[in-house]
């Protein structure tokens, strides 16, 4: 009697010469099926169309699972895939693991489940993701956590982690959820935020919280460059300070041992409506 | 007239063989929290007060007990408070009421539910607008919690509680030779309950000394004085008393289920019973109404054998 496979691993095997589309690979969608069955599964690369076994070697998950991802349906993608794109696009469940680099789009529009990557991502990552938690070790490109183009929302729940840097426009039009960044982000980070958390633990780019409506983005860096269209505001917040930092923690690194004194606080960008806040730890210029 | 129920004695105190008689209610759990302990008692006795019963207060609520920073969400020092009244939409009312008139306007404090399952209800949904369009939301891992500005700072409160069936009106009748020998026996009894987890005794100081029946020769009336257990009145009605008692005390018990009203009554019989005849308390009963009207029964002698509630 054969029993039905829920963890599934897939090993890049030829490097795809144009830009390959992993869309209708999810942890969920293969939980089931078997390894003929999936190798069928048609991939487009480019404009053309190509078979999950034109470029991988499909075999059921060996290594142990982690605890949380035991009992769900579970993906590992192994090779260099940053000519992959589009890891993880609507994921609904289970986890998927990148053990190497990812392309574009990871996590785009992911509802729920759990997807972490070894290596570095490149743009749109977590894009207009709305649950679950993606977790990148490594750096990530332009346009995590923000709309994808023509999009008036952002990403709108959920967590990103993201260990190493962030590139321009993190949080672009974000609407909820949090986002840690471990290293550095680029210029307009939380640009036009609609509400929501950041958190960077390292020095941002120009323009921070450009047009930010509502929302928190909290500057760990030795100095946050704010701009003129931003007041401070000198309350206590300590409440509120301590609700934010235990759930900020649970990302570890710096964020579990933020200090208890109160950040400078600015409100903010009074050119929008002005009800979202920057918090910095650091020399503010 | 002497009781008329058989008895056991415990430690030369007679427990009746009778049962407090209780009814099903909706309750929650708040958590309130403040700059200091002072600042979060001050709190939690505003929110209480007045809340001694549903015959006219709404709700009956009190401080379960005192929290030090480790058990709050926000690290400072709280009361966590239990509230109950008999349907899940006065107790909504009630509970946006207090909140917005006793923790909203108490100095430092902020107030969180304190249940983990149930069907929601507004805490700080509506309240939020107090802050006339400067409020601030904040979503951590599925909690909404929102942030007021006033003139100390801000006040945060989670958006809603969530709301369970409870158990309230257990009860312990305290039959004794004198005044001073009821407080004891009660304050004894209230003490040890008050160690007792998901339980209140919702009147002042624990204890309840003009315990009602139901209706009145007034018809206007849903209770009066529950004439049984009146000193006053002991030759002139189908009394539960003999002449030699004086004074009846009462503790009224609410709990977040039947086993923590059991475990409370239980607690209480143990404290009481532990003073011996020389302090001066003399029996044990319970009220109720025949069994008829409440699901819930405690058997005193049960509870005082360790055994379940039935």
């Amino acid at each position: 009697m054969s029993t039905s496979i829920q963890h599934w691993r897939l090993t890049l095997r030829t490097q795809p010469a144009l830009r390959l589309d992993l869309r209708a690979l999810s942890p969920t969608a293969l939980a089931g099926l078997d390894a003929a069955t999936i190798s069928g599964i048609t991939l487009h690369h480019g404009n053309e169309a190509v078979t999950v076994g034109d470029f991988f070697t499909v075999a059921p998950e060996t290594d142990a699972t982690p605890e949380e991802c035991a009992n769900a349906p579970s993906l590992s993608l192994t090779g260099d895939l940053r000519r992959v794109d589009r890891i993880g696009w609507q994921m609904d469940g289970g986890c998927l693991r990148v053990i190497g680099h990812a392309g574009d789009y990871l996590a785009c529009g992911m509802k729920s489940g759990r997807l972490q990557v070894d290596g570095d991502a490149r743009d749109f990552v977590a894009a207009e993701l709305s649950g679950g938690r993606v977790q990148v070790d490594g750096h990530v490109g332009d346009f995590a956590a923000a709309s994808l183009p023509g999009s008036m929302e952002g990403m709108r729940g959920g967590q990103l982690s993201i260990a190493g840097d962030a590139g321009d426009r993190l949080g672009d039009r974000m609407r909820r959820g949090t986002v840690w960044v471990g290293g550095r982000a680029g210029d307009y980070l939380a640009s036009r935020l609609v509400a929501g958390t950041l958190a960077i633990a390292g020095e941002v780019g120009a323009y921070p919280a450009y047009g930010m409506r509502r929302g928190t983005l909290l500057l760990l860096g030795a100095h946050a460059p704010i701009a003129s269209t931003f007041v401070e505001t000198r309350h206590d917040y300590r409440v509120y300070w301590t609700l934010l930092r235990r759930h900020l923690a649970s990302a570890g690194g710096r964020f579990a041992t933020l200090p208890e004194a109160l950040p400078t606080r600015f409100a903010g960008d009074l050119a929008a409506d002005g009800q979202g806040e920057v918090l910095c730890t650091g020399r503010v210029d | 007239m002497p009781s008329e129920t058989s008895a056991m004695q415990i430690n030369g105190i007679t427990i009746d063989d009778t049962f407090a008689e209780a009814f099903p209610m909706k309750g929650t759990r708040l958590v309130v929290t403040a700059h200091n302990a002072t600042w979060a008692e001050h709190a939690g006795r505003a929110f209480t007060g007045f809340a001694t019963s549903v015959i006219a207060c709404g709700c009956e609520a009190a401080i379960e007990r005192t929290l030090d920073g480790v058990d709050t969400p926000d690290g400072r020092p709280g009361v966590s408070i239990l509230v109950f009244s008999m349907s899940g939409k006065e107790l909504a009312k009630q509970v946006e009421r207090r909140v917005g008139q006793c923790i909203l306007t108490c100095p430092t404090t902020a107030v969180y539910g304190g249940l983990d399952e149930g069907e929601a209800i507004p805490l700080g949904k509506n309240l939020r607008f107090f802050g006339d369009g400067w409020q601030i939301s904040k979503n951590f891992d599925g909690t909404r919690y929102w942030r007021v500005p006033v003139m100390d700072g801000e006040f945060v409160c989670e958006e809603s509680t969530r709301v369970i069936k409870g158990v309230g009106g257990g009860n312990l009748l305290l039959l004794a030779r004198d005044t001073d020998a009821a407080l004891r026996a009660s304050e004894t009894a209230v003490a040890a309950i008050r160690n007792v987890p998901n339980v209140i005794m919702p009147f002042p100081g624990g204890v309840v000394r003009s315990g009602s029946k139901v209706g009145s020769k007034y018809a206007a009336l849903p209770a009066s004085t529950n004439d049984a257990y009146c000193p006053a009145l002991t030759p002139l009605v189908r009394s539960q008393l003999d002449e030699t008692t004086h004074c009846v005390m009462e503790i009224v018990i609410d709990g977040l289920s039947e086993a923590d009203v059991a475990n409370a009554m239980r607690a209480g019989i143990a404290a009481a019973v532990a003073l011996g005849p020389a302090s001066g308390l003399q029996r044990l009963s319970a009220g109720n109404y025949g069994g008829k009207l409440g699901p819930f029964h405690f058997h005193l002698h049960a509870l005082s054998n360790a055994g379940p509630a039935s």
